[in-house]
């Protein structure tokens, strides 16, 4: 009976809820305006998230690990060149066939140490094919001296300038490469230092030695079998449909198909990140609304106190007292949240066109896989969570007032005044 | 049939370090179809009283049975539903919901019983006119005059269909003229619907117009007439 008492005055609630919160435009529009500011503010700052996020993640995906690769079974967790593909060409049109494929190229690639006349270091030796890697990885990039490498020199590597510093070598010195080939035994090769690279990520800085791929094949033995083949779709939403179709085409007993996150246990950090600060903003959408509306609607309640004394005298329940005041918080929410979407849309639409430049702190960022300007991303799915966050807050603003009210003793209430 | 027993209420409010007897000892019966008037001074318990059989609040100790509800033994739910259904009120003022018009304001009470919106519209409506202000339905309570809200208020009540109706002063924020004409309604519905009536008032117009009147004094019934 009471319950459907309830649900058939539903709609006198909404009204009296609307009303009420229109008894004082003033007040209500100012609390819906400084809400509005503060969730187009943090809608704001999370698509300069979501902008930073993808920039990252594409950035990150093309330094050096592209986003999709095929190895032999097992090399990921070995990193043995023992598991090697022996013949990679077979593949090579299946590869380039998929849907959205961009580029593909083949890598060698091995951990060894380098020797010159005065030092020695441990590296991680790339054979390269380099026109096509050139267009895949943004390795060629990162050259500050020297020049990238060409299909037709042949004992001529690119080094890490960190690299290259600990080596004590410079552009056209020697350094000898040893590395383990396949069967085990240790093989070495000479090579004149053609080109250095700066890319401000540590380990390619102090660890990188990039060198022509044949040559690298011919110098451990390998064939024409190479460790990687890395593979560059031509948009982000690519990856899985891609890496799916590729799962099912090759023989899972041979082959291990990895996307880039699975590869670098970097990425799972950086997702990580992007979840607590997605986290910081909810939260801290929640506690403005709080901050906003709880007050509000305490002083609203409170001057109403009679009333509800009245509306329980007349036969309404506590709940109905209860649900009437959530239901106000909930609208004088939904008002500064609008308003703020719309603001908050605005704002991301605008600067996600323009990009906003932050050249001057470049330095800083460029570490960290970003470019000098951002572009503010429009993402539904962040948007639907501040959204819901902000119902969360007007749900936690108003239960307070809302049990309140629905504890008041009609007889004490009704002699307020 | 005696429509209100009630038997040996006290209640008692703590007061600083002792406490107040707002009701000390009160037995009464009220019949069917009465109109009751509780008069007295100011703090002699006549708004205790009318909560207490108004089921707004609860006594000590005693018993008490409203339209052959035990109002003691109920819930807060049990007691707001025996609001709806049997206890209409009105109050000294402010008894209007300030956002709702006069004819939301009845129908309200009709939309809490569960009745439809086109009977409960049409049916506050006929009160509306019943109680004198035909074409007034859509006046926001601050349009109206104070006898006008009391009016809109008697509406309410009686558009609930109550087995009681209780009015806690409802004259004492009007003029002479207005109160006299307010309490005629009363009890012009009183005779002509059998609607049954206690009303708290000092004032000498409702208490000319009272059928049995139950006189109060330091939360003791000190006297009470029947007037046949
Ligand atoms: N909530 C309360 N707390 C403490 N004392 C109360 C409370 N309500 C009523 N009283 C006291 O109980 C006594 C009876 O009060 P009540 O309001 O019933 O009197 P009344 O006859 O209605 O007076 P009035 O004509 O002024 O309305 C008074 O002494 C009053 O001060
Ligand atoms: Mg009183």
């Amino acid at each position: 009976m009471s319950e459907v008492s309830l649900a058939r005055s539903w709609g006198i609630y909404a009204v009296l809820g609307w009303r009420n919160l229109w008894l004082h435009p003033l007040r209500t529009f100012l609390t819906a305006s400084a809400l509005a500011v503060g969730i187009a503010a943090l809608i704001f700052l999370s698509a300069m998230d979501d902008g930073w996020m993808q920039q990252i993640k594409r950035n990150f995906a093309l330094t050096v690990t592209g986003h999709i690769q095929i190895h032999a079974r097992g090399f990921e967790q070995t990193q043995r060149l023992r598991q090697h593909i022996q013949n990679p060409a077979p593949l090579m049109p299946l590869v380039r066939a998929q849907d959205g494929v961009k580029e593909v190229v083949l890598r060698v690639r091995a951990s060894g140490l380098a020797s010159s006349a005065g030092a020695n270091a441990g590296v991680l030796v790339f054979g390269v094919e380099p026109e096509a890697e050139a267009r895949l990885s943004r390795l060629s990039d990162f050259l500050v001296s020297g020049s990238w490498l060409r299909s037709d020199v042949q004992h001529e590597v690119l080094l890490g300038d960190g690299l290259a510093d600990r080596l004590q070598v410079g552009l056209g010195d020697k350094v000898v490469l040893m590395a383990a080939a396949p069967d085990g035994e240790i093989a070495s090769e000479v090579f004149r230092v053609r080109g250095l690279l700066h890319s401000g990520v540590l380990d390619i800085d102090d660890l990188f030695v990039i060198a022509p791929l044949p040559k690298v094949q011919q110098w451990l033995g390998l064939g024409q079998g190479v460790t990687d083949i890395v593979i560059r779709v031509t948009d982000d939403d690519r990856v899985t449909p891609v890496w799916n179709s590729l799962r099912s085409l090759l023989d899972g007993d041979s082959f291990e198909v990895l996307r880039w996150n699975d590869i670098d246990p970097m990425a799972e950090q950086w997702a990580e990140f992007a979840d607590v600060y997605t986290w910081i903003i909810l939260l801290i959408v929640i506690v403005v609304v709080l901050a906003e509306v709880l007050n509000t609607m305490l002083m609203s309640m409170h001057e109403r106190v009679r009333e509800f004394g009245l509306m329980m005298a007349l036969g309404a329940r506590a709940g109905h007292i209860f649900v009437m005041i959530l239901w106000e918080t909930i609208v004088l929410v939904a008002l500064g949240a609008v308003a703020g979407f719309v603001l908050g849309g605005v704002l991301v639409f605008w600067f996600g066109r323009e990009g906003i430049d932050l050249t001057r702190f470049a330095v800083a960022f460029s570490f960290m896989y970003m470019d000098p300007v951002v572009y503010p991303r429009f993402e539904w799915s962040s948007m639907a969570r501040i959204i819901g966050a902000s119902l969360v807050g007007a749900l936690m603003a108003g239960i307070l007032p809302a049990l309140r009210a629905a504890r008041l003793v009609p007889a004490r209430a009704l002699r307020e005044l | 049939m005696a429509i209100i027993h009630a038997h040996r209420l006290r209640k008692t409010y703590p007061s600083g370090s002792t406490h107040v007897v707002a009701l000390d000892d009160v037995s009464f019966d009220v019949q069917q179809g009465d109109f009751v008037v509780i008069a007295g001074r100011s703090g002699s318990g006549k708004t205790t009283l009318l909560n207490m059989l108004g089921a707004l609040d609860r006594p000590d100790s005693g018993t008490l049975k409203v339209a052959g509800q035990d109002l003691l033994s109920m819930g807060e739910a049990e007691r707001a539903n025996f609001r709806l259904w049997h206890i209409g009120f009105v109050f000294q003022a402010y008894n209007l919901i300030r956002v709702l018009t006069a004819r939301e304001n009845v129908a309200y009470v009709l939309q809490l019983q569960g009745k439809p919106s086109r009977e409960r519209l049409k049916a506050a409506d006929a009160w509306l006119a019943e109680v004198g202000l035909e074409g007034m339905g859509d006046r926001r309570p601050d349009q109206m005059s104070g006898g006008q809200q009391q009016r809109v208020a008697v509406a309410r009540a009686l558009a609930m269909s109550p087995s009681l109706v209780l009015a806690d002063e409802p004259t004492a924020n009007l003029d002479t003229h207005t109160g006299g004409e307010l309490i005629r309604l009363m009890r012009r519905i009183n005779e002509k619907n059998g609607t049954t009536f206690v009303i708290a008032s000092h004032d000498p117009a409702v208490i000319d117009a009272a059928h049995t009147l139950i006189v109060m004094q330091d939360g003791r019934i000190e006297q009470s007439v029947c007037r046949d």
